[in-house]
């Protein structure tokens, strides 16, 4: 998702709720409140996965939400990265075993970072997007050694 | 060097300034056009309309006649619009005897008048 490799942007993030009781959800909006801002780092909640590199997946997964995590997932375009913010959506959480529920979430699709709380930390979150924005950089072809050059230029 | 310029009292005009132009917006247009994202995946989901992970309908089923737009005049309406189109049964020997009857009630009126 960008013109040329000089004018690349940075990561844009779309939020799946599947289920999840809104606590997590709650502190994703507690992210782009002025105490946290990640909007300052170029993070941003965008309404669309057409416009995502990643998509930010809360809840256990129950059986109505199952095919618009499937489709969702497919309609974000590639090289993406999925980050399952929450326990529900790490493990089931408290609804683990439930009739209701299909997940989690890595039974459905592929997903390359865990934030497991519940709630989560914003914190937390922030570390996940930065775990899934190094592995976004391996599969854009970045080496290890750019990718800790650019590690260093963020901590700057 | 003429090159056909055409000018007038306000200003002037000339085709094959139009022509390069024309020509030079295209190439930036073609430009722009290749550096888009050429890796989506053609034939799946991803060229598809994203309508809250729901499903793409039919054209038909997706279709809003311009009857919905008044929907709400009809709704307010109801109680007149409903018994006009019970009457509008849409048979001829409906509506031939419906012009019977009131000719029937004119006549008669006329006639006791």
């Amino acid at each position: 998702m960008k013109l040329d490799k000089y004018l690349d942007r940075s990561l844009w993030v779309f939020h799946l709720n599947t289920g999840s009781c809104n606590g997590c959800d709650i502190e994703i909006v507690a992210l782009l409140t002025p105490r946290y801002d990640v909007e300052r780092f170029g993070i941003k909640l965008v309404g669309s996965p057409k416009h995502a590199d990643i998509l930010l997946v809360t809840g256990p997964v129950n059986r109505k939400m199952l095919p618009r995590l499937k489709l969702i997932y497919e309609q974000t375009p590639d090289p993406k990265a999925v980050i399952v913010v929450g326990t529900c959506g790490t493990s089931g959480g408290v609804f683990y075993d439930s009739y209701n529920i299909v997940g989690p979430v890595d039974k459905h699709i592929p997903v390359d970072v865990y934030v497991p709380g519940c709630p989560i930390r914003p914190e937390a979150i922030i570390n996940g997007v930065l775990k899934a924005w190094l592995k976004l950089e391996r599969l854009r072809g970045s080496s290890g050694a750019e990718i800790e050059k650019k590690i260093e230029e963020v901590s700057a | 060097m003429n090159i056909g310029l055409l000018e007038t009292g306000s200003g002037y005009w000339n085709a094959i300034i139009w022509v390069l132009v024309t020509i030079i917006v295209g190439i930036g247009v073609l430009w722009l056009r290749n550096k888009g994202e050429g890796s989506y995946k053609k034939d799946t989901n991803q060229t598809k309309p994203f309508l809250s992970g729901n499903p793409e309908v039919s054209k038909e089923d997706s279709h809003v006649g311009a009857s919905h737009i008044y929907w709400g005049f009809t709704e307010a309406l109801k109680n007149y619009y409903e018994p006009l189109i019970k009457l509008h049964t849409g048979d001829i020997n409906d509506y031939s005897g419906w012009i019977v009857l009131v000719m029937a009630i004119i006549f008669i009126i006329v006639g006791v008048s």
